[in-house]
């Protein structure tokens, strides 16, 4: 409740005090809840927790713009504005959907193309997310000095560039949900990616992603290609409870058990798979859900539509040839044509400057060499796989794998 | 059974530490302030206003003299107290380990009151 309380209240005060205000607006949110943490024990919960932070949220915001005097001659205006949203916020529908609008004018602003992307993430988690710098840092593996240098210069770029809250219109608005679905799809895969230890915030990333999406599916900017990404990720983070043992080793999309996958994510996603599907626009995001779904609807492993699966990899090829969609092609072409065509179409792979020294890359290689049964090239595949930087959990996986050449099992 | 009075301090430290906490922190905290207001063996607690308070010094022969509080933001403060039951000294500290008050780097004195 907290965290998703601090997202909106900063993002409500930044539009009410202007964005070169987004410190102040912070440090607001923080004295109220430490206000929380003083009172409730003694005074228990109020009925209306979220109501009460944000009422003392903008007491402080009001004490310290008069105190202050930052805002100059706007001030008492500011203040009256404050003081009108302060009365109606327990009983006001207008103000909830006023709330929901001050998001997504945060979000728009946070992923505006001026801020670097590395910047963009890290406000969006900031301020709308309600993640600390340490959470930010955790999720990301980064040092927590790096993380607040990226806000430091995320918000200077506001400034200086006098990025606004308006939602842009027009083509600039098709460009810039662009950019927030890229940060969004961003948020997810680190969340989604295995490292060691952290699994809970990195969980907490793909949820908060998940969470930006639903807002912007449920406003008038709601077109095909934001459902095609809710619908990826749903589907995506569905699988996240079955993906490692109780070891916590990792266990591949062949051997997991699909009871444990999550069905209410799985529904939500296939809702809005539904919904992605009302346009005329096929995007990367619509291939990389209907992937998705084609597994989701698999109910064991070997019942899973291969052919169906290499067709939309074929597609995604066409719109994004990367070497990372060639890599996870090249999975679906073993599983249709066998191993020896799939191990062909990834050996140019060999020679991208980024890819070369991937271990998944390696760790695919290695896999399909097994199958068809050369050990010795595979079991150096491993090792050398076991050389490039990974997580713990992953390189435990290596390490099996290559003992499975080993000892021939 | 003794009464026993746990006294807390707030130090610069630990109150810069609650500013950088995540509002997922927050929220753990004041739910675990809120459950050790629960225990059984409690009988009262309170916390103190924030504001400088008051000190009175007796002058000998003269008037008392009253100014603004001691309080600074580079020295301990004290912030509130819990009144609670414990058999000795041992139980009572013994009681107090897991308040989170200490988990945040403040201090806890705990004093027995007279008589009991």
């Amino acid at each position: 409740m907290f965290r998703h309380q601090a997202g909106r209240i900063v993002a409500h005060l930044a539009r009410l005090l202007g964005p070169a205000q987004i410190d102040l607006a912070e440090e607001t949110v923080q004295e109220a809840m430490l206000r929380a943490l003083q009172v409730w024990p003694h005074q228990g919960v109020p009925e209306n927790a979220a109501a009460w932070l944000f009422r003392v949220a903008q007491n402080v915001a009001i004490d310290a713009i008069r105190h202050r005097r930052i805002l100059g001659d706007k001030t008492e205006a500011i203040v009256r504005e404050l003081t009108r949203s302060a009365v109606f916020v327990d009983s006001d529908p207008d103000l909830e959907e006023q709330l929901r609008d001050d998001e997504l004018r945060m979000i728009f602003m946070c992923c505006h193309p001026g801020i670097a992307r590395d910047a963009s993430v890290a406000l969006s988690l900031k301020t709308v997310g309600g993640f600390s710098v340490r959470e930010i840092a955790r999720a990301f593996l980064a040092d927590e000095a790096a993380i607040a240098q990226r806000l430091v210069r995320a918000k200077r770029q506001i400034r200086d560039q006098g990025l606004t809250l308006e939602m842009p219109r027009g083509p600039e608005l098709r460009r810039r949900l662009d950019s927030v679905l890229e940060v969004l799809y961003f948020l997810f895969n680190e969340g989604y990616a295995a490292h060691e230890g952290e699994e809970l915030i990195r969980q907490d990333l793909c949820i908060e992603a998940l969470r930006l999406g639903g807002l912007l599916a449920a406003s008038s900017i709601a077109e095909p290609r934001v459902h095609a990404l809710i619908a990826l990720m749903a589907l995506g983070a569905a699988r996240l409870p079955a993906r490692v043992d109780e070891a916590g080793d990792l266990i591949l999309l062949d051997d997991q058990d699909r009871g444990r996958w999550d069905g209410q994510l799985i529904a939500l996603g296939f809702h809005h798979f539904d919904q992605s599907m009302t346009g005329e626009e096929a995007t990367e995001y619509h291939v990389q859900a209907a992937i998705a779904a084609t597994h989701a609807r698999a109910a064991a492993a070997q019942s899973t539509d291969w052919p169906l699966i290499l067709k939309l990899y074929d597609q995604l090829v066409a719109i994004n040839a990367s070497p990372v969609v060639t890599l996870n092609r090249a999975v679906a072409v073993a599983k249709v044509r066998g191993a020896g065509e799939a191990l062909e179409s990834i050996d140019p792979l060999e020679n991208d400057p980024k890819l070369r020294d991937y271990y998944l890359r390696l760790a695919v290689r290695g896999h399909l060499l097994m199958e068809l049964g050369r050990r010795s090239e595979a079991a150096a595949c491993f090792r050398e796989a076991l050389a490039c930087p990974c997580s713990e959990p992953e390189r435990r996986f290596l390490r099996r794998r290559l003992g499975e050449c080993e000892n021939g099992t | 059974m003794s009464t026993f009075m746990l006294l807390l301090y707030d130090n610069p430290a630990n109150i810069a530490q609650f500013q950088k906490m995540s509002p997922e922190e927050m929220q753990k905290a004041v739910e675990k302030y809120m459950a050790w207001g629960k225990k059984p063996f409690m009988v009262d607690f309170k916390r103190l206003a924030e504001d400088t308070g008051k000190v009175m010094r007796g002058e000998r022969g003269g008037k008392p003299r009253t100014t603004d509080g001691p309080f600074s933001e580079t020295k301990e403060v004290l912030g509130g107290y819990y009144t609670i039951e414990a058999a000795d000294y041992d139980e009572a500290v013994k009681r107090s380990l897991d308040h989170p008050h200490l988990e945040h780097g403040g201090t806890i004195e705990v004093r027995k009151v007279w008589g009991t």
